[in-house]
């Protein structure tokens, strides 16, 4: 396998690892948006490496790309969107106040 | 060759910048400079991409989360108890689920991409200007309709967020209008 590949692979495994322990040990809304975000790269440096290294030809890969940056800046308008709502609610985005929306 | 090692060089330099700064986002209590290692930790992505030869979306990426982080740093310092971080407040829980949900996580992920045969590796990128225009030509043809769906949603989520955001007038019920 090329190195180039591999290692961008790795990248993307490594940016989930982080992304994943950041989304679920943060207690504040907007660090927890930050887990998702690196979360979400991890899989966007997999998708550019996948293009690149294996299917070059077809630009459906570039438009996959595109579809997740799109959730990128949607998770961040609507993350904020709420983040505005609950701190007029409560004065405080911290999501260890916020036990009262578990079902 | 020689180029071929370079670009590896700078793939593998540009990718733990960015895994490092990542790590550095949750490991500071400072809110600012986590917004700023995460606006870095994007940056060194696009930059990862400029150097796989990805180049129109590795300056999106850059351009993108340039914008996206500035805005990120601002609603930190709104909406933080201590954005500044000199009162090293804890606020973490769940340290060791989290901890060890990551690493598995990143070691189920890294071995599907050791032992996964992934075939014949193709080793020259098209150029940056084909790349661009070939793009154009699938967000205008085949892909249409996603690209379309995708600026309706983009569209949907900026309005439901500024709805959500707008005080309701059931909790102030002395606003007038």
């Amino acid at each position: 396998m090329s190195p180039d590949l591999l290692i961008a692979l790795l990248t993307g495994a490594a940016l989930l690892g982080v992304g994943i322990y950041g989304a679920l040990s943060q207690t504040n809304l907007v660090m927890i948006m930050m887990g998702v975000e690196l979360i979400l790269a991890g899989a966007l440096v997999n998708l550019v490496a996948f293009w690149r290294f294996l299917h070059p030809d077809n630009y459906a890969g570039q438009m996959f790309v595109l579809i997740v940056m799109t959730v990128m800046a949607l998770e961040m308008a609507v993350g904020f969107g709420v983040a505005i709502a609950r701190f007029r609610a409560r004065g405080s985005v911290e999501m260890e106040e916020a036990r009262e929306l578990q079902g | 060759m020689a180029v071929i090692t370079l670009q590896t060089f700078f793939i593998a330099g540009f990718g733990l910048a960015a895994i490092g700064f990542g790590v550095a986002v949750f490991r500071t209590s400072s809110m600012m400079r986590s917004a700023l290692a995460l606006l870095f930790s994007q940056t060194a992505l696009g930059a990862m991409f400029l150097a796989m030869q990805v180049e129109f979306l590795g300056v999106l990426q850059i351009m993108m989360m340039a914008t996206e982080m500035s805005i990120m740093a601002i609603f930190m310092v709104m909406f933080m108890m201590d954005p500044g971080g000199l009162g090293a407040m804890e606020m973490t829980h769940q340290k060791r689920l989290s901890i060890l949900a990551g690493v598995v996580g990143t070691l189920f992920i890294a071995g599907i991409a050791l032992f996964t045969s992934w075939g014949a590796v193709i080793a020259t990128a098209p150029p940056a200007a084909q790349q661009t225009h070939d793009l154009g030509i699938e967000l205008l043809g085949r892909s249409m309709l996603i690209f379309e769906t995708a600026g309706v949603t983009i569209l949907t989520a900026m309005i439901a967020a500024t709805a959500i955001a707008l005080p309701s007038l059931q909790r102030n019920p002395h606003h007038e209008p």
